[in-house]
């Protein structure tokens, strides 16, 4: 059947509500008899809690509550399906960095709250802060946990194929060291919650959040209650790029609410966003690799150092995606590497769109230029050579069902005119050079859960012939109701606009995962596209009783069930629907629908080989620069992105996700840098610079549909592999305009500066 | 606390208000506006832009009572009863609107643009909206937004609605 909605570029099916400012974001949410919650946070970066005054907050009028962590008796914690329980909703006597939750404070608005949280006395035992993982790794180094053996939160070591031979065997080895800086997420709504434990022992949380249904797993060992007391019920998402998981102010807010007796509201200011949530793991990577003189690549060995902060949450998923992942792109037989997830005293990391790939594919893409360099070779050339291809099974087990990378760096190299441009003379105040890079990605990932995979959806058609979807994965901003929407209306023979896609109620919705590792689109799309096949054959069967037709000969098209070849047998979709519901009693078609992707697997936790994903994205980038020799500055002019994501369900939201990744890619290049100062990353957006409109340069994107026997339709993810290749496209484009290498990320004014003074002496 | 009297989307309003409060607060605390959004509270980002006497403020860090005797004009009050504004038909058609968040914001500062400048460059759009920050589109559809929403004003105008 031929697809109207798949394919179309409609704008987003509840931006109406969004122009009109009528969306109530979690920020927005509130209920009658709301609280508002502050929480009192440390001011040092490691210490023990020797004494804590908090009768002075309780004694302030409007206060109806105060928590200290001290004062409670909470257990251990992680996020869900982690392995080290390393996390308490609020500090029992030690506090691991500047922003730890120590207490908290309800009272009848924000700024007697904030008044109370003053009032609260602490006096610490201040402890030597460790602020680089490589400090923190030494032996004698002081313990971050107590009660862990070591500051290394995971160690990893594995070997395939056979290294040593390899390298011996390779003409040419490159080895260089790389390192990317701690950025923030920055979505623009704040995290934020709203709260009510009721005295049957249930809590319900309204919080913007992409997890809802693992959150119910963390929180009720964070909390010491069983999953079945907590709801959490979904608000609009302002923005979430991974940070909206498991976030400490949800379960805060909860016990507040316990304790005061009504609900509690908490929304972070920008300088805790900024202090106290979940940058991008910073890592410190050493990598090595063999070729032979042809360019073929022979071997590979890396070490990994990742600066997971205070606590583990996702860290080790992270760390294995980092240290796996990139490995799979290129046809590279032998791999060694090590890493360590190492503890510092600073805010705990976690996901940030990527998951830790933006952070090796800097270090492997800038480490394949220096090679091609070497090799003097074309960067294109040496990696169309070695290119992963549709039906590759890697050295990791990955089976590759559809994979467009080489058309990808064809695509964006000749739309770039990068022969032409990559060998321009290179002389001036102000010179243009271009760079590519390339990388690859998932859909869905069972890197680092470990119950299930998957997605399901509950479908209901209601007897005007109205179509609700459930699915578990949040709508987080980037469009994926409509998304969904464009393919059960195909199914259905119906319009994008009679299906609403609602937000997630972990009463009522499908046990689905969540909205992270580009898992949306195919495995959600996919339980989706079942569920409406499943309800059109409920629809079907109604029909062929009331036209008096075999079911066979109808089709759906237009609102209208039709016997096909005869226009005058019709009848509509909405009327059936009637027929449907008033035959069940009132009951409306409800059906549900599942995807459980095949022969995918848990990675083995020693070899690390298992097929985590059942679709895998591809991406090849090509940025143009201008460097300014005088004052350091690299403007971006022109990027070409390629991306193989199966098929486009929609096109304007697939260029809107590739664009405003190349903003959030241009900031983690430039200038995004979460600096310490005194132990603290408190800022705000004046001192932690994001892109703005006048940073943006052209942009071309490509599309390339490679129709993954996965993906609905063929589509697979798309959201995260577009950041991930612009570092190092960016990184490589400055090599080729004034040939210096720059290895540190972001990569500012006075580091261009730096290795230009260096390279002329 | 002082009594001020301001208009809101067309509304007159007489309230005692903390001479503290932000107008931004005001607006979404005092009237239930909350389509003004809040997201930096520093006066860095434009998510509480709002247009006062026209001209385009930043709720966050302008008092409420400055607002005194003047006319607010919210994203509440850009569409009417019979649709939405051409910029706000725009951004949808454009695909200039993700998450969402930064909208309000954005849509009354290409407001402010296109009542001083009918018919702005890509440029003059990008230095207009360069004090608004967006994470999630990359501001591409967004300048096309006020682009189109330049044309279907100046469109508007010449069959004289």
């Amino acid at each position: 059947m031929a697809k109207k909605y798949v394919g179309q570029g409609i704008p987003m099916l509840n931006a109406v509500e969004k122009v009109t400012g009528t969306m109530c974001f979690g920020a927005d949410f509130t209920l009658p008899g709301v609280l508002y919650g502050k929480i009192l946070r440390s001011p040092i970066s490691h210490g023990r809690i020797v004494k804590i005054d908090t009768s002075e907050a309780r004694r302030l009028p409007g206060v109806a509550a105060v928590i200290a962590g001290p004062e409670l008796d909470l257990p251990l914690f992680t996020a869900r399906g982690q392995r080290i329980d390393d996390d308490r909703v609020m500090v029992k006597d030690k506090v691991h960095y500047v922003g730890d939750e120590i207490a908290a404070v309800a009272a009848v608005d924000e700024e007697t709250a904030l008044e109370a949280i003053k009032l609260i006395k602490v006096e610490y035992s201040e402890l030597p802060a460790l602020f680089s993982p490589e400090e923190a790794m030494q032996p004698g180094a002081p313990k971050i946990h107590d009660h862990l053996p070591s500051n290394v939160a995971d160690h990893i070591e594995y070997q395939i194929g056979d290294v040593e031979k390899a390298f011996a065997e390779s003409d040419i080895i490159v080895e260089d060291e790389f390192y990317t800086g701690m950025v923030h997420q920055a979505y623009l709504e704040p995290q934020s919650v709203v709260a009510q434990w009721e005295c049957t022992g249930k809590v319900i949380i309204w919080a913007p959040v992409q997890v809802p249904q693992s959150l119910r797993y963390s929180y009720a060992r964070a909390l010491g209650i069983k999953p079945e007391q907590i709801r959490i019920i979904q608000c609009n998402v302002g923005g979430g790029f991974g940070a909206k998981q498991e976030c400490k102010i949800h379960p805060i807010a909860a016990l507040l609410s316990k304790y005061s007796g009504q609900p509690v509201k908490i929304v972070n200011t920008r300088e805790e966003e900024f202090m106290a949530t979940f940058p991008r793991m910073p890592m410190r990577i050493h990598m090595k690799i063999g070729a032979t003189k042809d360019g073929t690549l022979l071997a590979k060995e890396s070490r990994f150092i990742g600066d997971n902060g205070a606590y583990t949450n996702y860290g080790i998923g992270i760390m294995v995606s980092a240290i796996t992942r990139h490995d799979n792109l290129y046809r590279i037989k032998n791999i060694k590497t090590t890493s360590d997830l190492v503890y510092t005293n600073k805010p705990a990391t976690n996901a940030f769109r990527g998951f830790g790939n933006p952070q090796s594919h800097f270090a492997f893409e800038s480490l394949l230029d220096i090679l091609a360099n070497k090799l003097n070779m074309d960067p294109a050339e040496l990696r169309l050579k070695n290119a992963t291809q549709t039906g590759d099974v890697t050295p990791y087990g990955w089976k590759i069902g559809s994979c467009g990378l080489s058309e990808c760096i064809e695509k964006a190299t000749a739309k770039a005119d990068w022969q032409r441009k990559r060998q321009e003379k290179k002389a001036g105040e102000v010179v243009r050079g271009i760079g590519l890079a390339c990388c690859l990605h998932v859909s869905g990932n069972r890197t680092f859960l470990p119950f299930f995979d998957g997605a399901a959806a509950f479908l209901r058609i209601d007897e005007e012939g109205q179509v609700t979807i459930q699915v578990g994965e949040p709508d987080i901003g980037q469009g994926s109701k409509t998304v969904l929407a464009q393919m059960a209306a195909d199914e259905l023979g119906i319009t994008p606009d009679q299906i609403t896609v609602i937000n997630v109620d972990t009463s009522s919705s499908p046990h689905g995962l969540g909205t992270f590792g580009d898992r949306v689109t195919t495995l959600a799309g996919n339980a989706v596209k079942d569920a409406a096949v499943k309800a059109r054959e409920v629809i079907i069967k109604y029909a062929a009783e009331k036209l008096n037709v075999p079911k066979e000969e109808l089709e759906i098209e237009d609102g209208l069930i039709k016997v096909r070849g005869k226009s005058d047998l019709r009848v509509a979709f909405k009327d059936i629907s009637q027929i449907a519901s008033y035959d069940r009693g009132g009951g409306t078609i409800q059906v549900t629908g599942t995807f459980v992707p095949q022969d995918v697997a848990v990675v083995d936790p020693q070899t690390k080989h298992g097929n985590v994903s059942c679709a895998y994205p591809f991406v090849a980038q090509v940025a143009e620069v201008e460097v300014n020799k005088t004052t350091g500055e690299v403007k971006v002019i022109y990027l070409s992105a390629a991306h193989d994501l199966g098929k486009v369900i929609n096109p304007l939201l697939a260029e809107g996700q590739i664009q405003g990744a190349v903003a959030q890619g241009i900031g983690f290049a430039l200038f995004e840098d979460l600096k310490l100062e005194n132990g603290s990353t408190e800022s705000n957006f004046r001192k932690y610079r994001i892109a703005k409109a006048t940073d943006m340069p052209k942009i071309d994107t490509i599309f390339v549909e490679t129709d993954d026997p996965n993906g609905p339709y063929g589509a697979k993810g798309l959201a995260e592999p577009a950041l991930t290749p612009i570092a190092p496209a960016i990184a490589n484009a400055i090599y080729n305009a004034v040939g210096i290498r720059l290895k540190e990320l972001p990569m500012t004014p006075e580091k261009v500066l730096a290795a230009l003074k260096a390279e002329n002496n | 606390m002082r009594n001020i009297q301001i208009t809101v989307n067309g509304t007159g309003y007489s309230l005692l208000v903390n001479e503290k409060r932000s107008l931004a607060d005001f607006l979404r605390k005092d009237l239930n506006l909350i389509g003004t959004k809040i997201a930096c509270n520093s006066g860095h980002c434009g998510s509480c832009n709002v247009l006062v006497d026209g001209k385009l403020v930043k709720a966050c860090i302008l008092p409420a009572v400055k607002a005194d005797g003047k006319k607010v004009l919210t994203i509440e009050g850009l569409a009417t009863p019979d649709g939405l504004h051409p910029i706000q038909q725009a951004f949808i058609e454009a695909g200039a609107v993700q998450c969402g968040y930064c909208t309000p914001g954005m849509i009354l500062t290409a407001k402010a643009l296109l009542d001083r400048n009918p018919d702005p460059t890509e440029e003059e759009i990008k230095q207009a909206i360069s004090g608004n920050l967006c994470r999630c589109t990359g501001y591409v559809k967004i300048v096309e937004a006020v682009l189109l929403a330049a044309k279907l004003l100046r469109t508007a105008e010449r069959s004289g609605q």
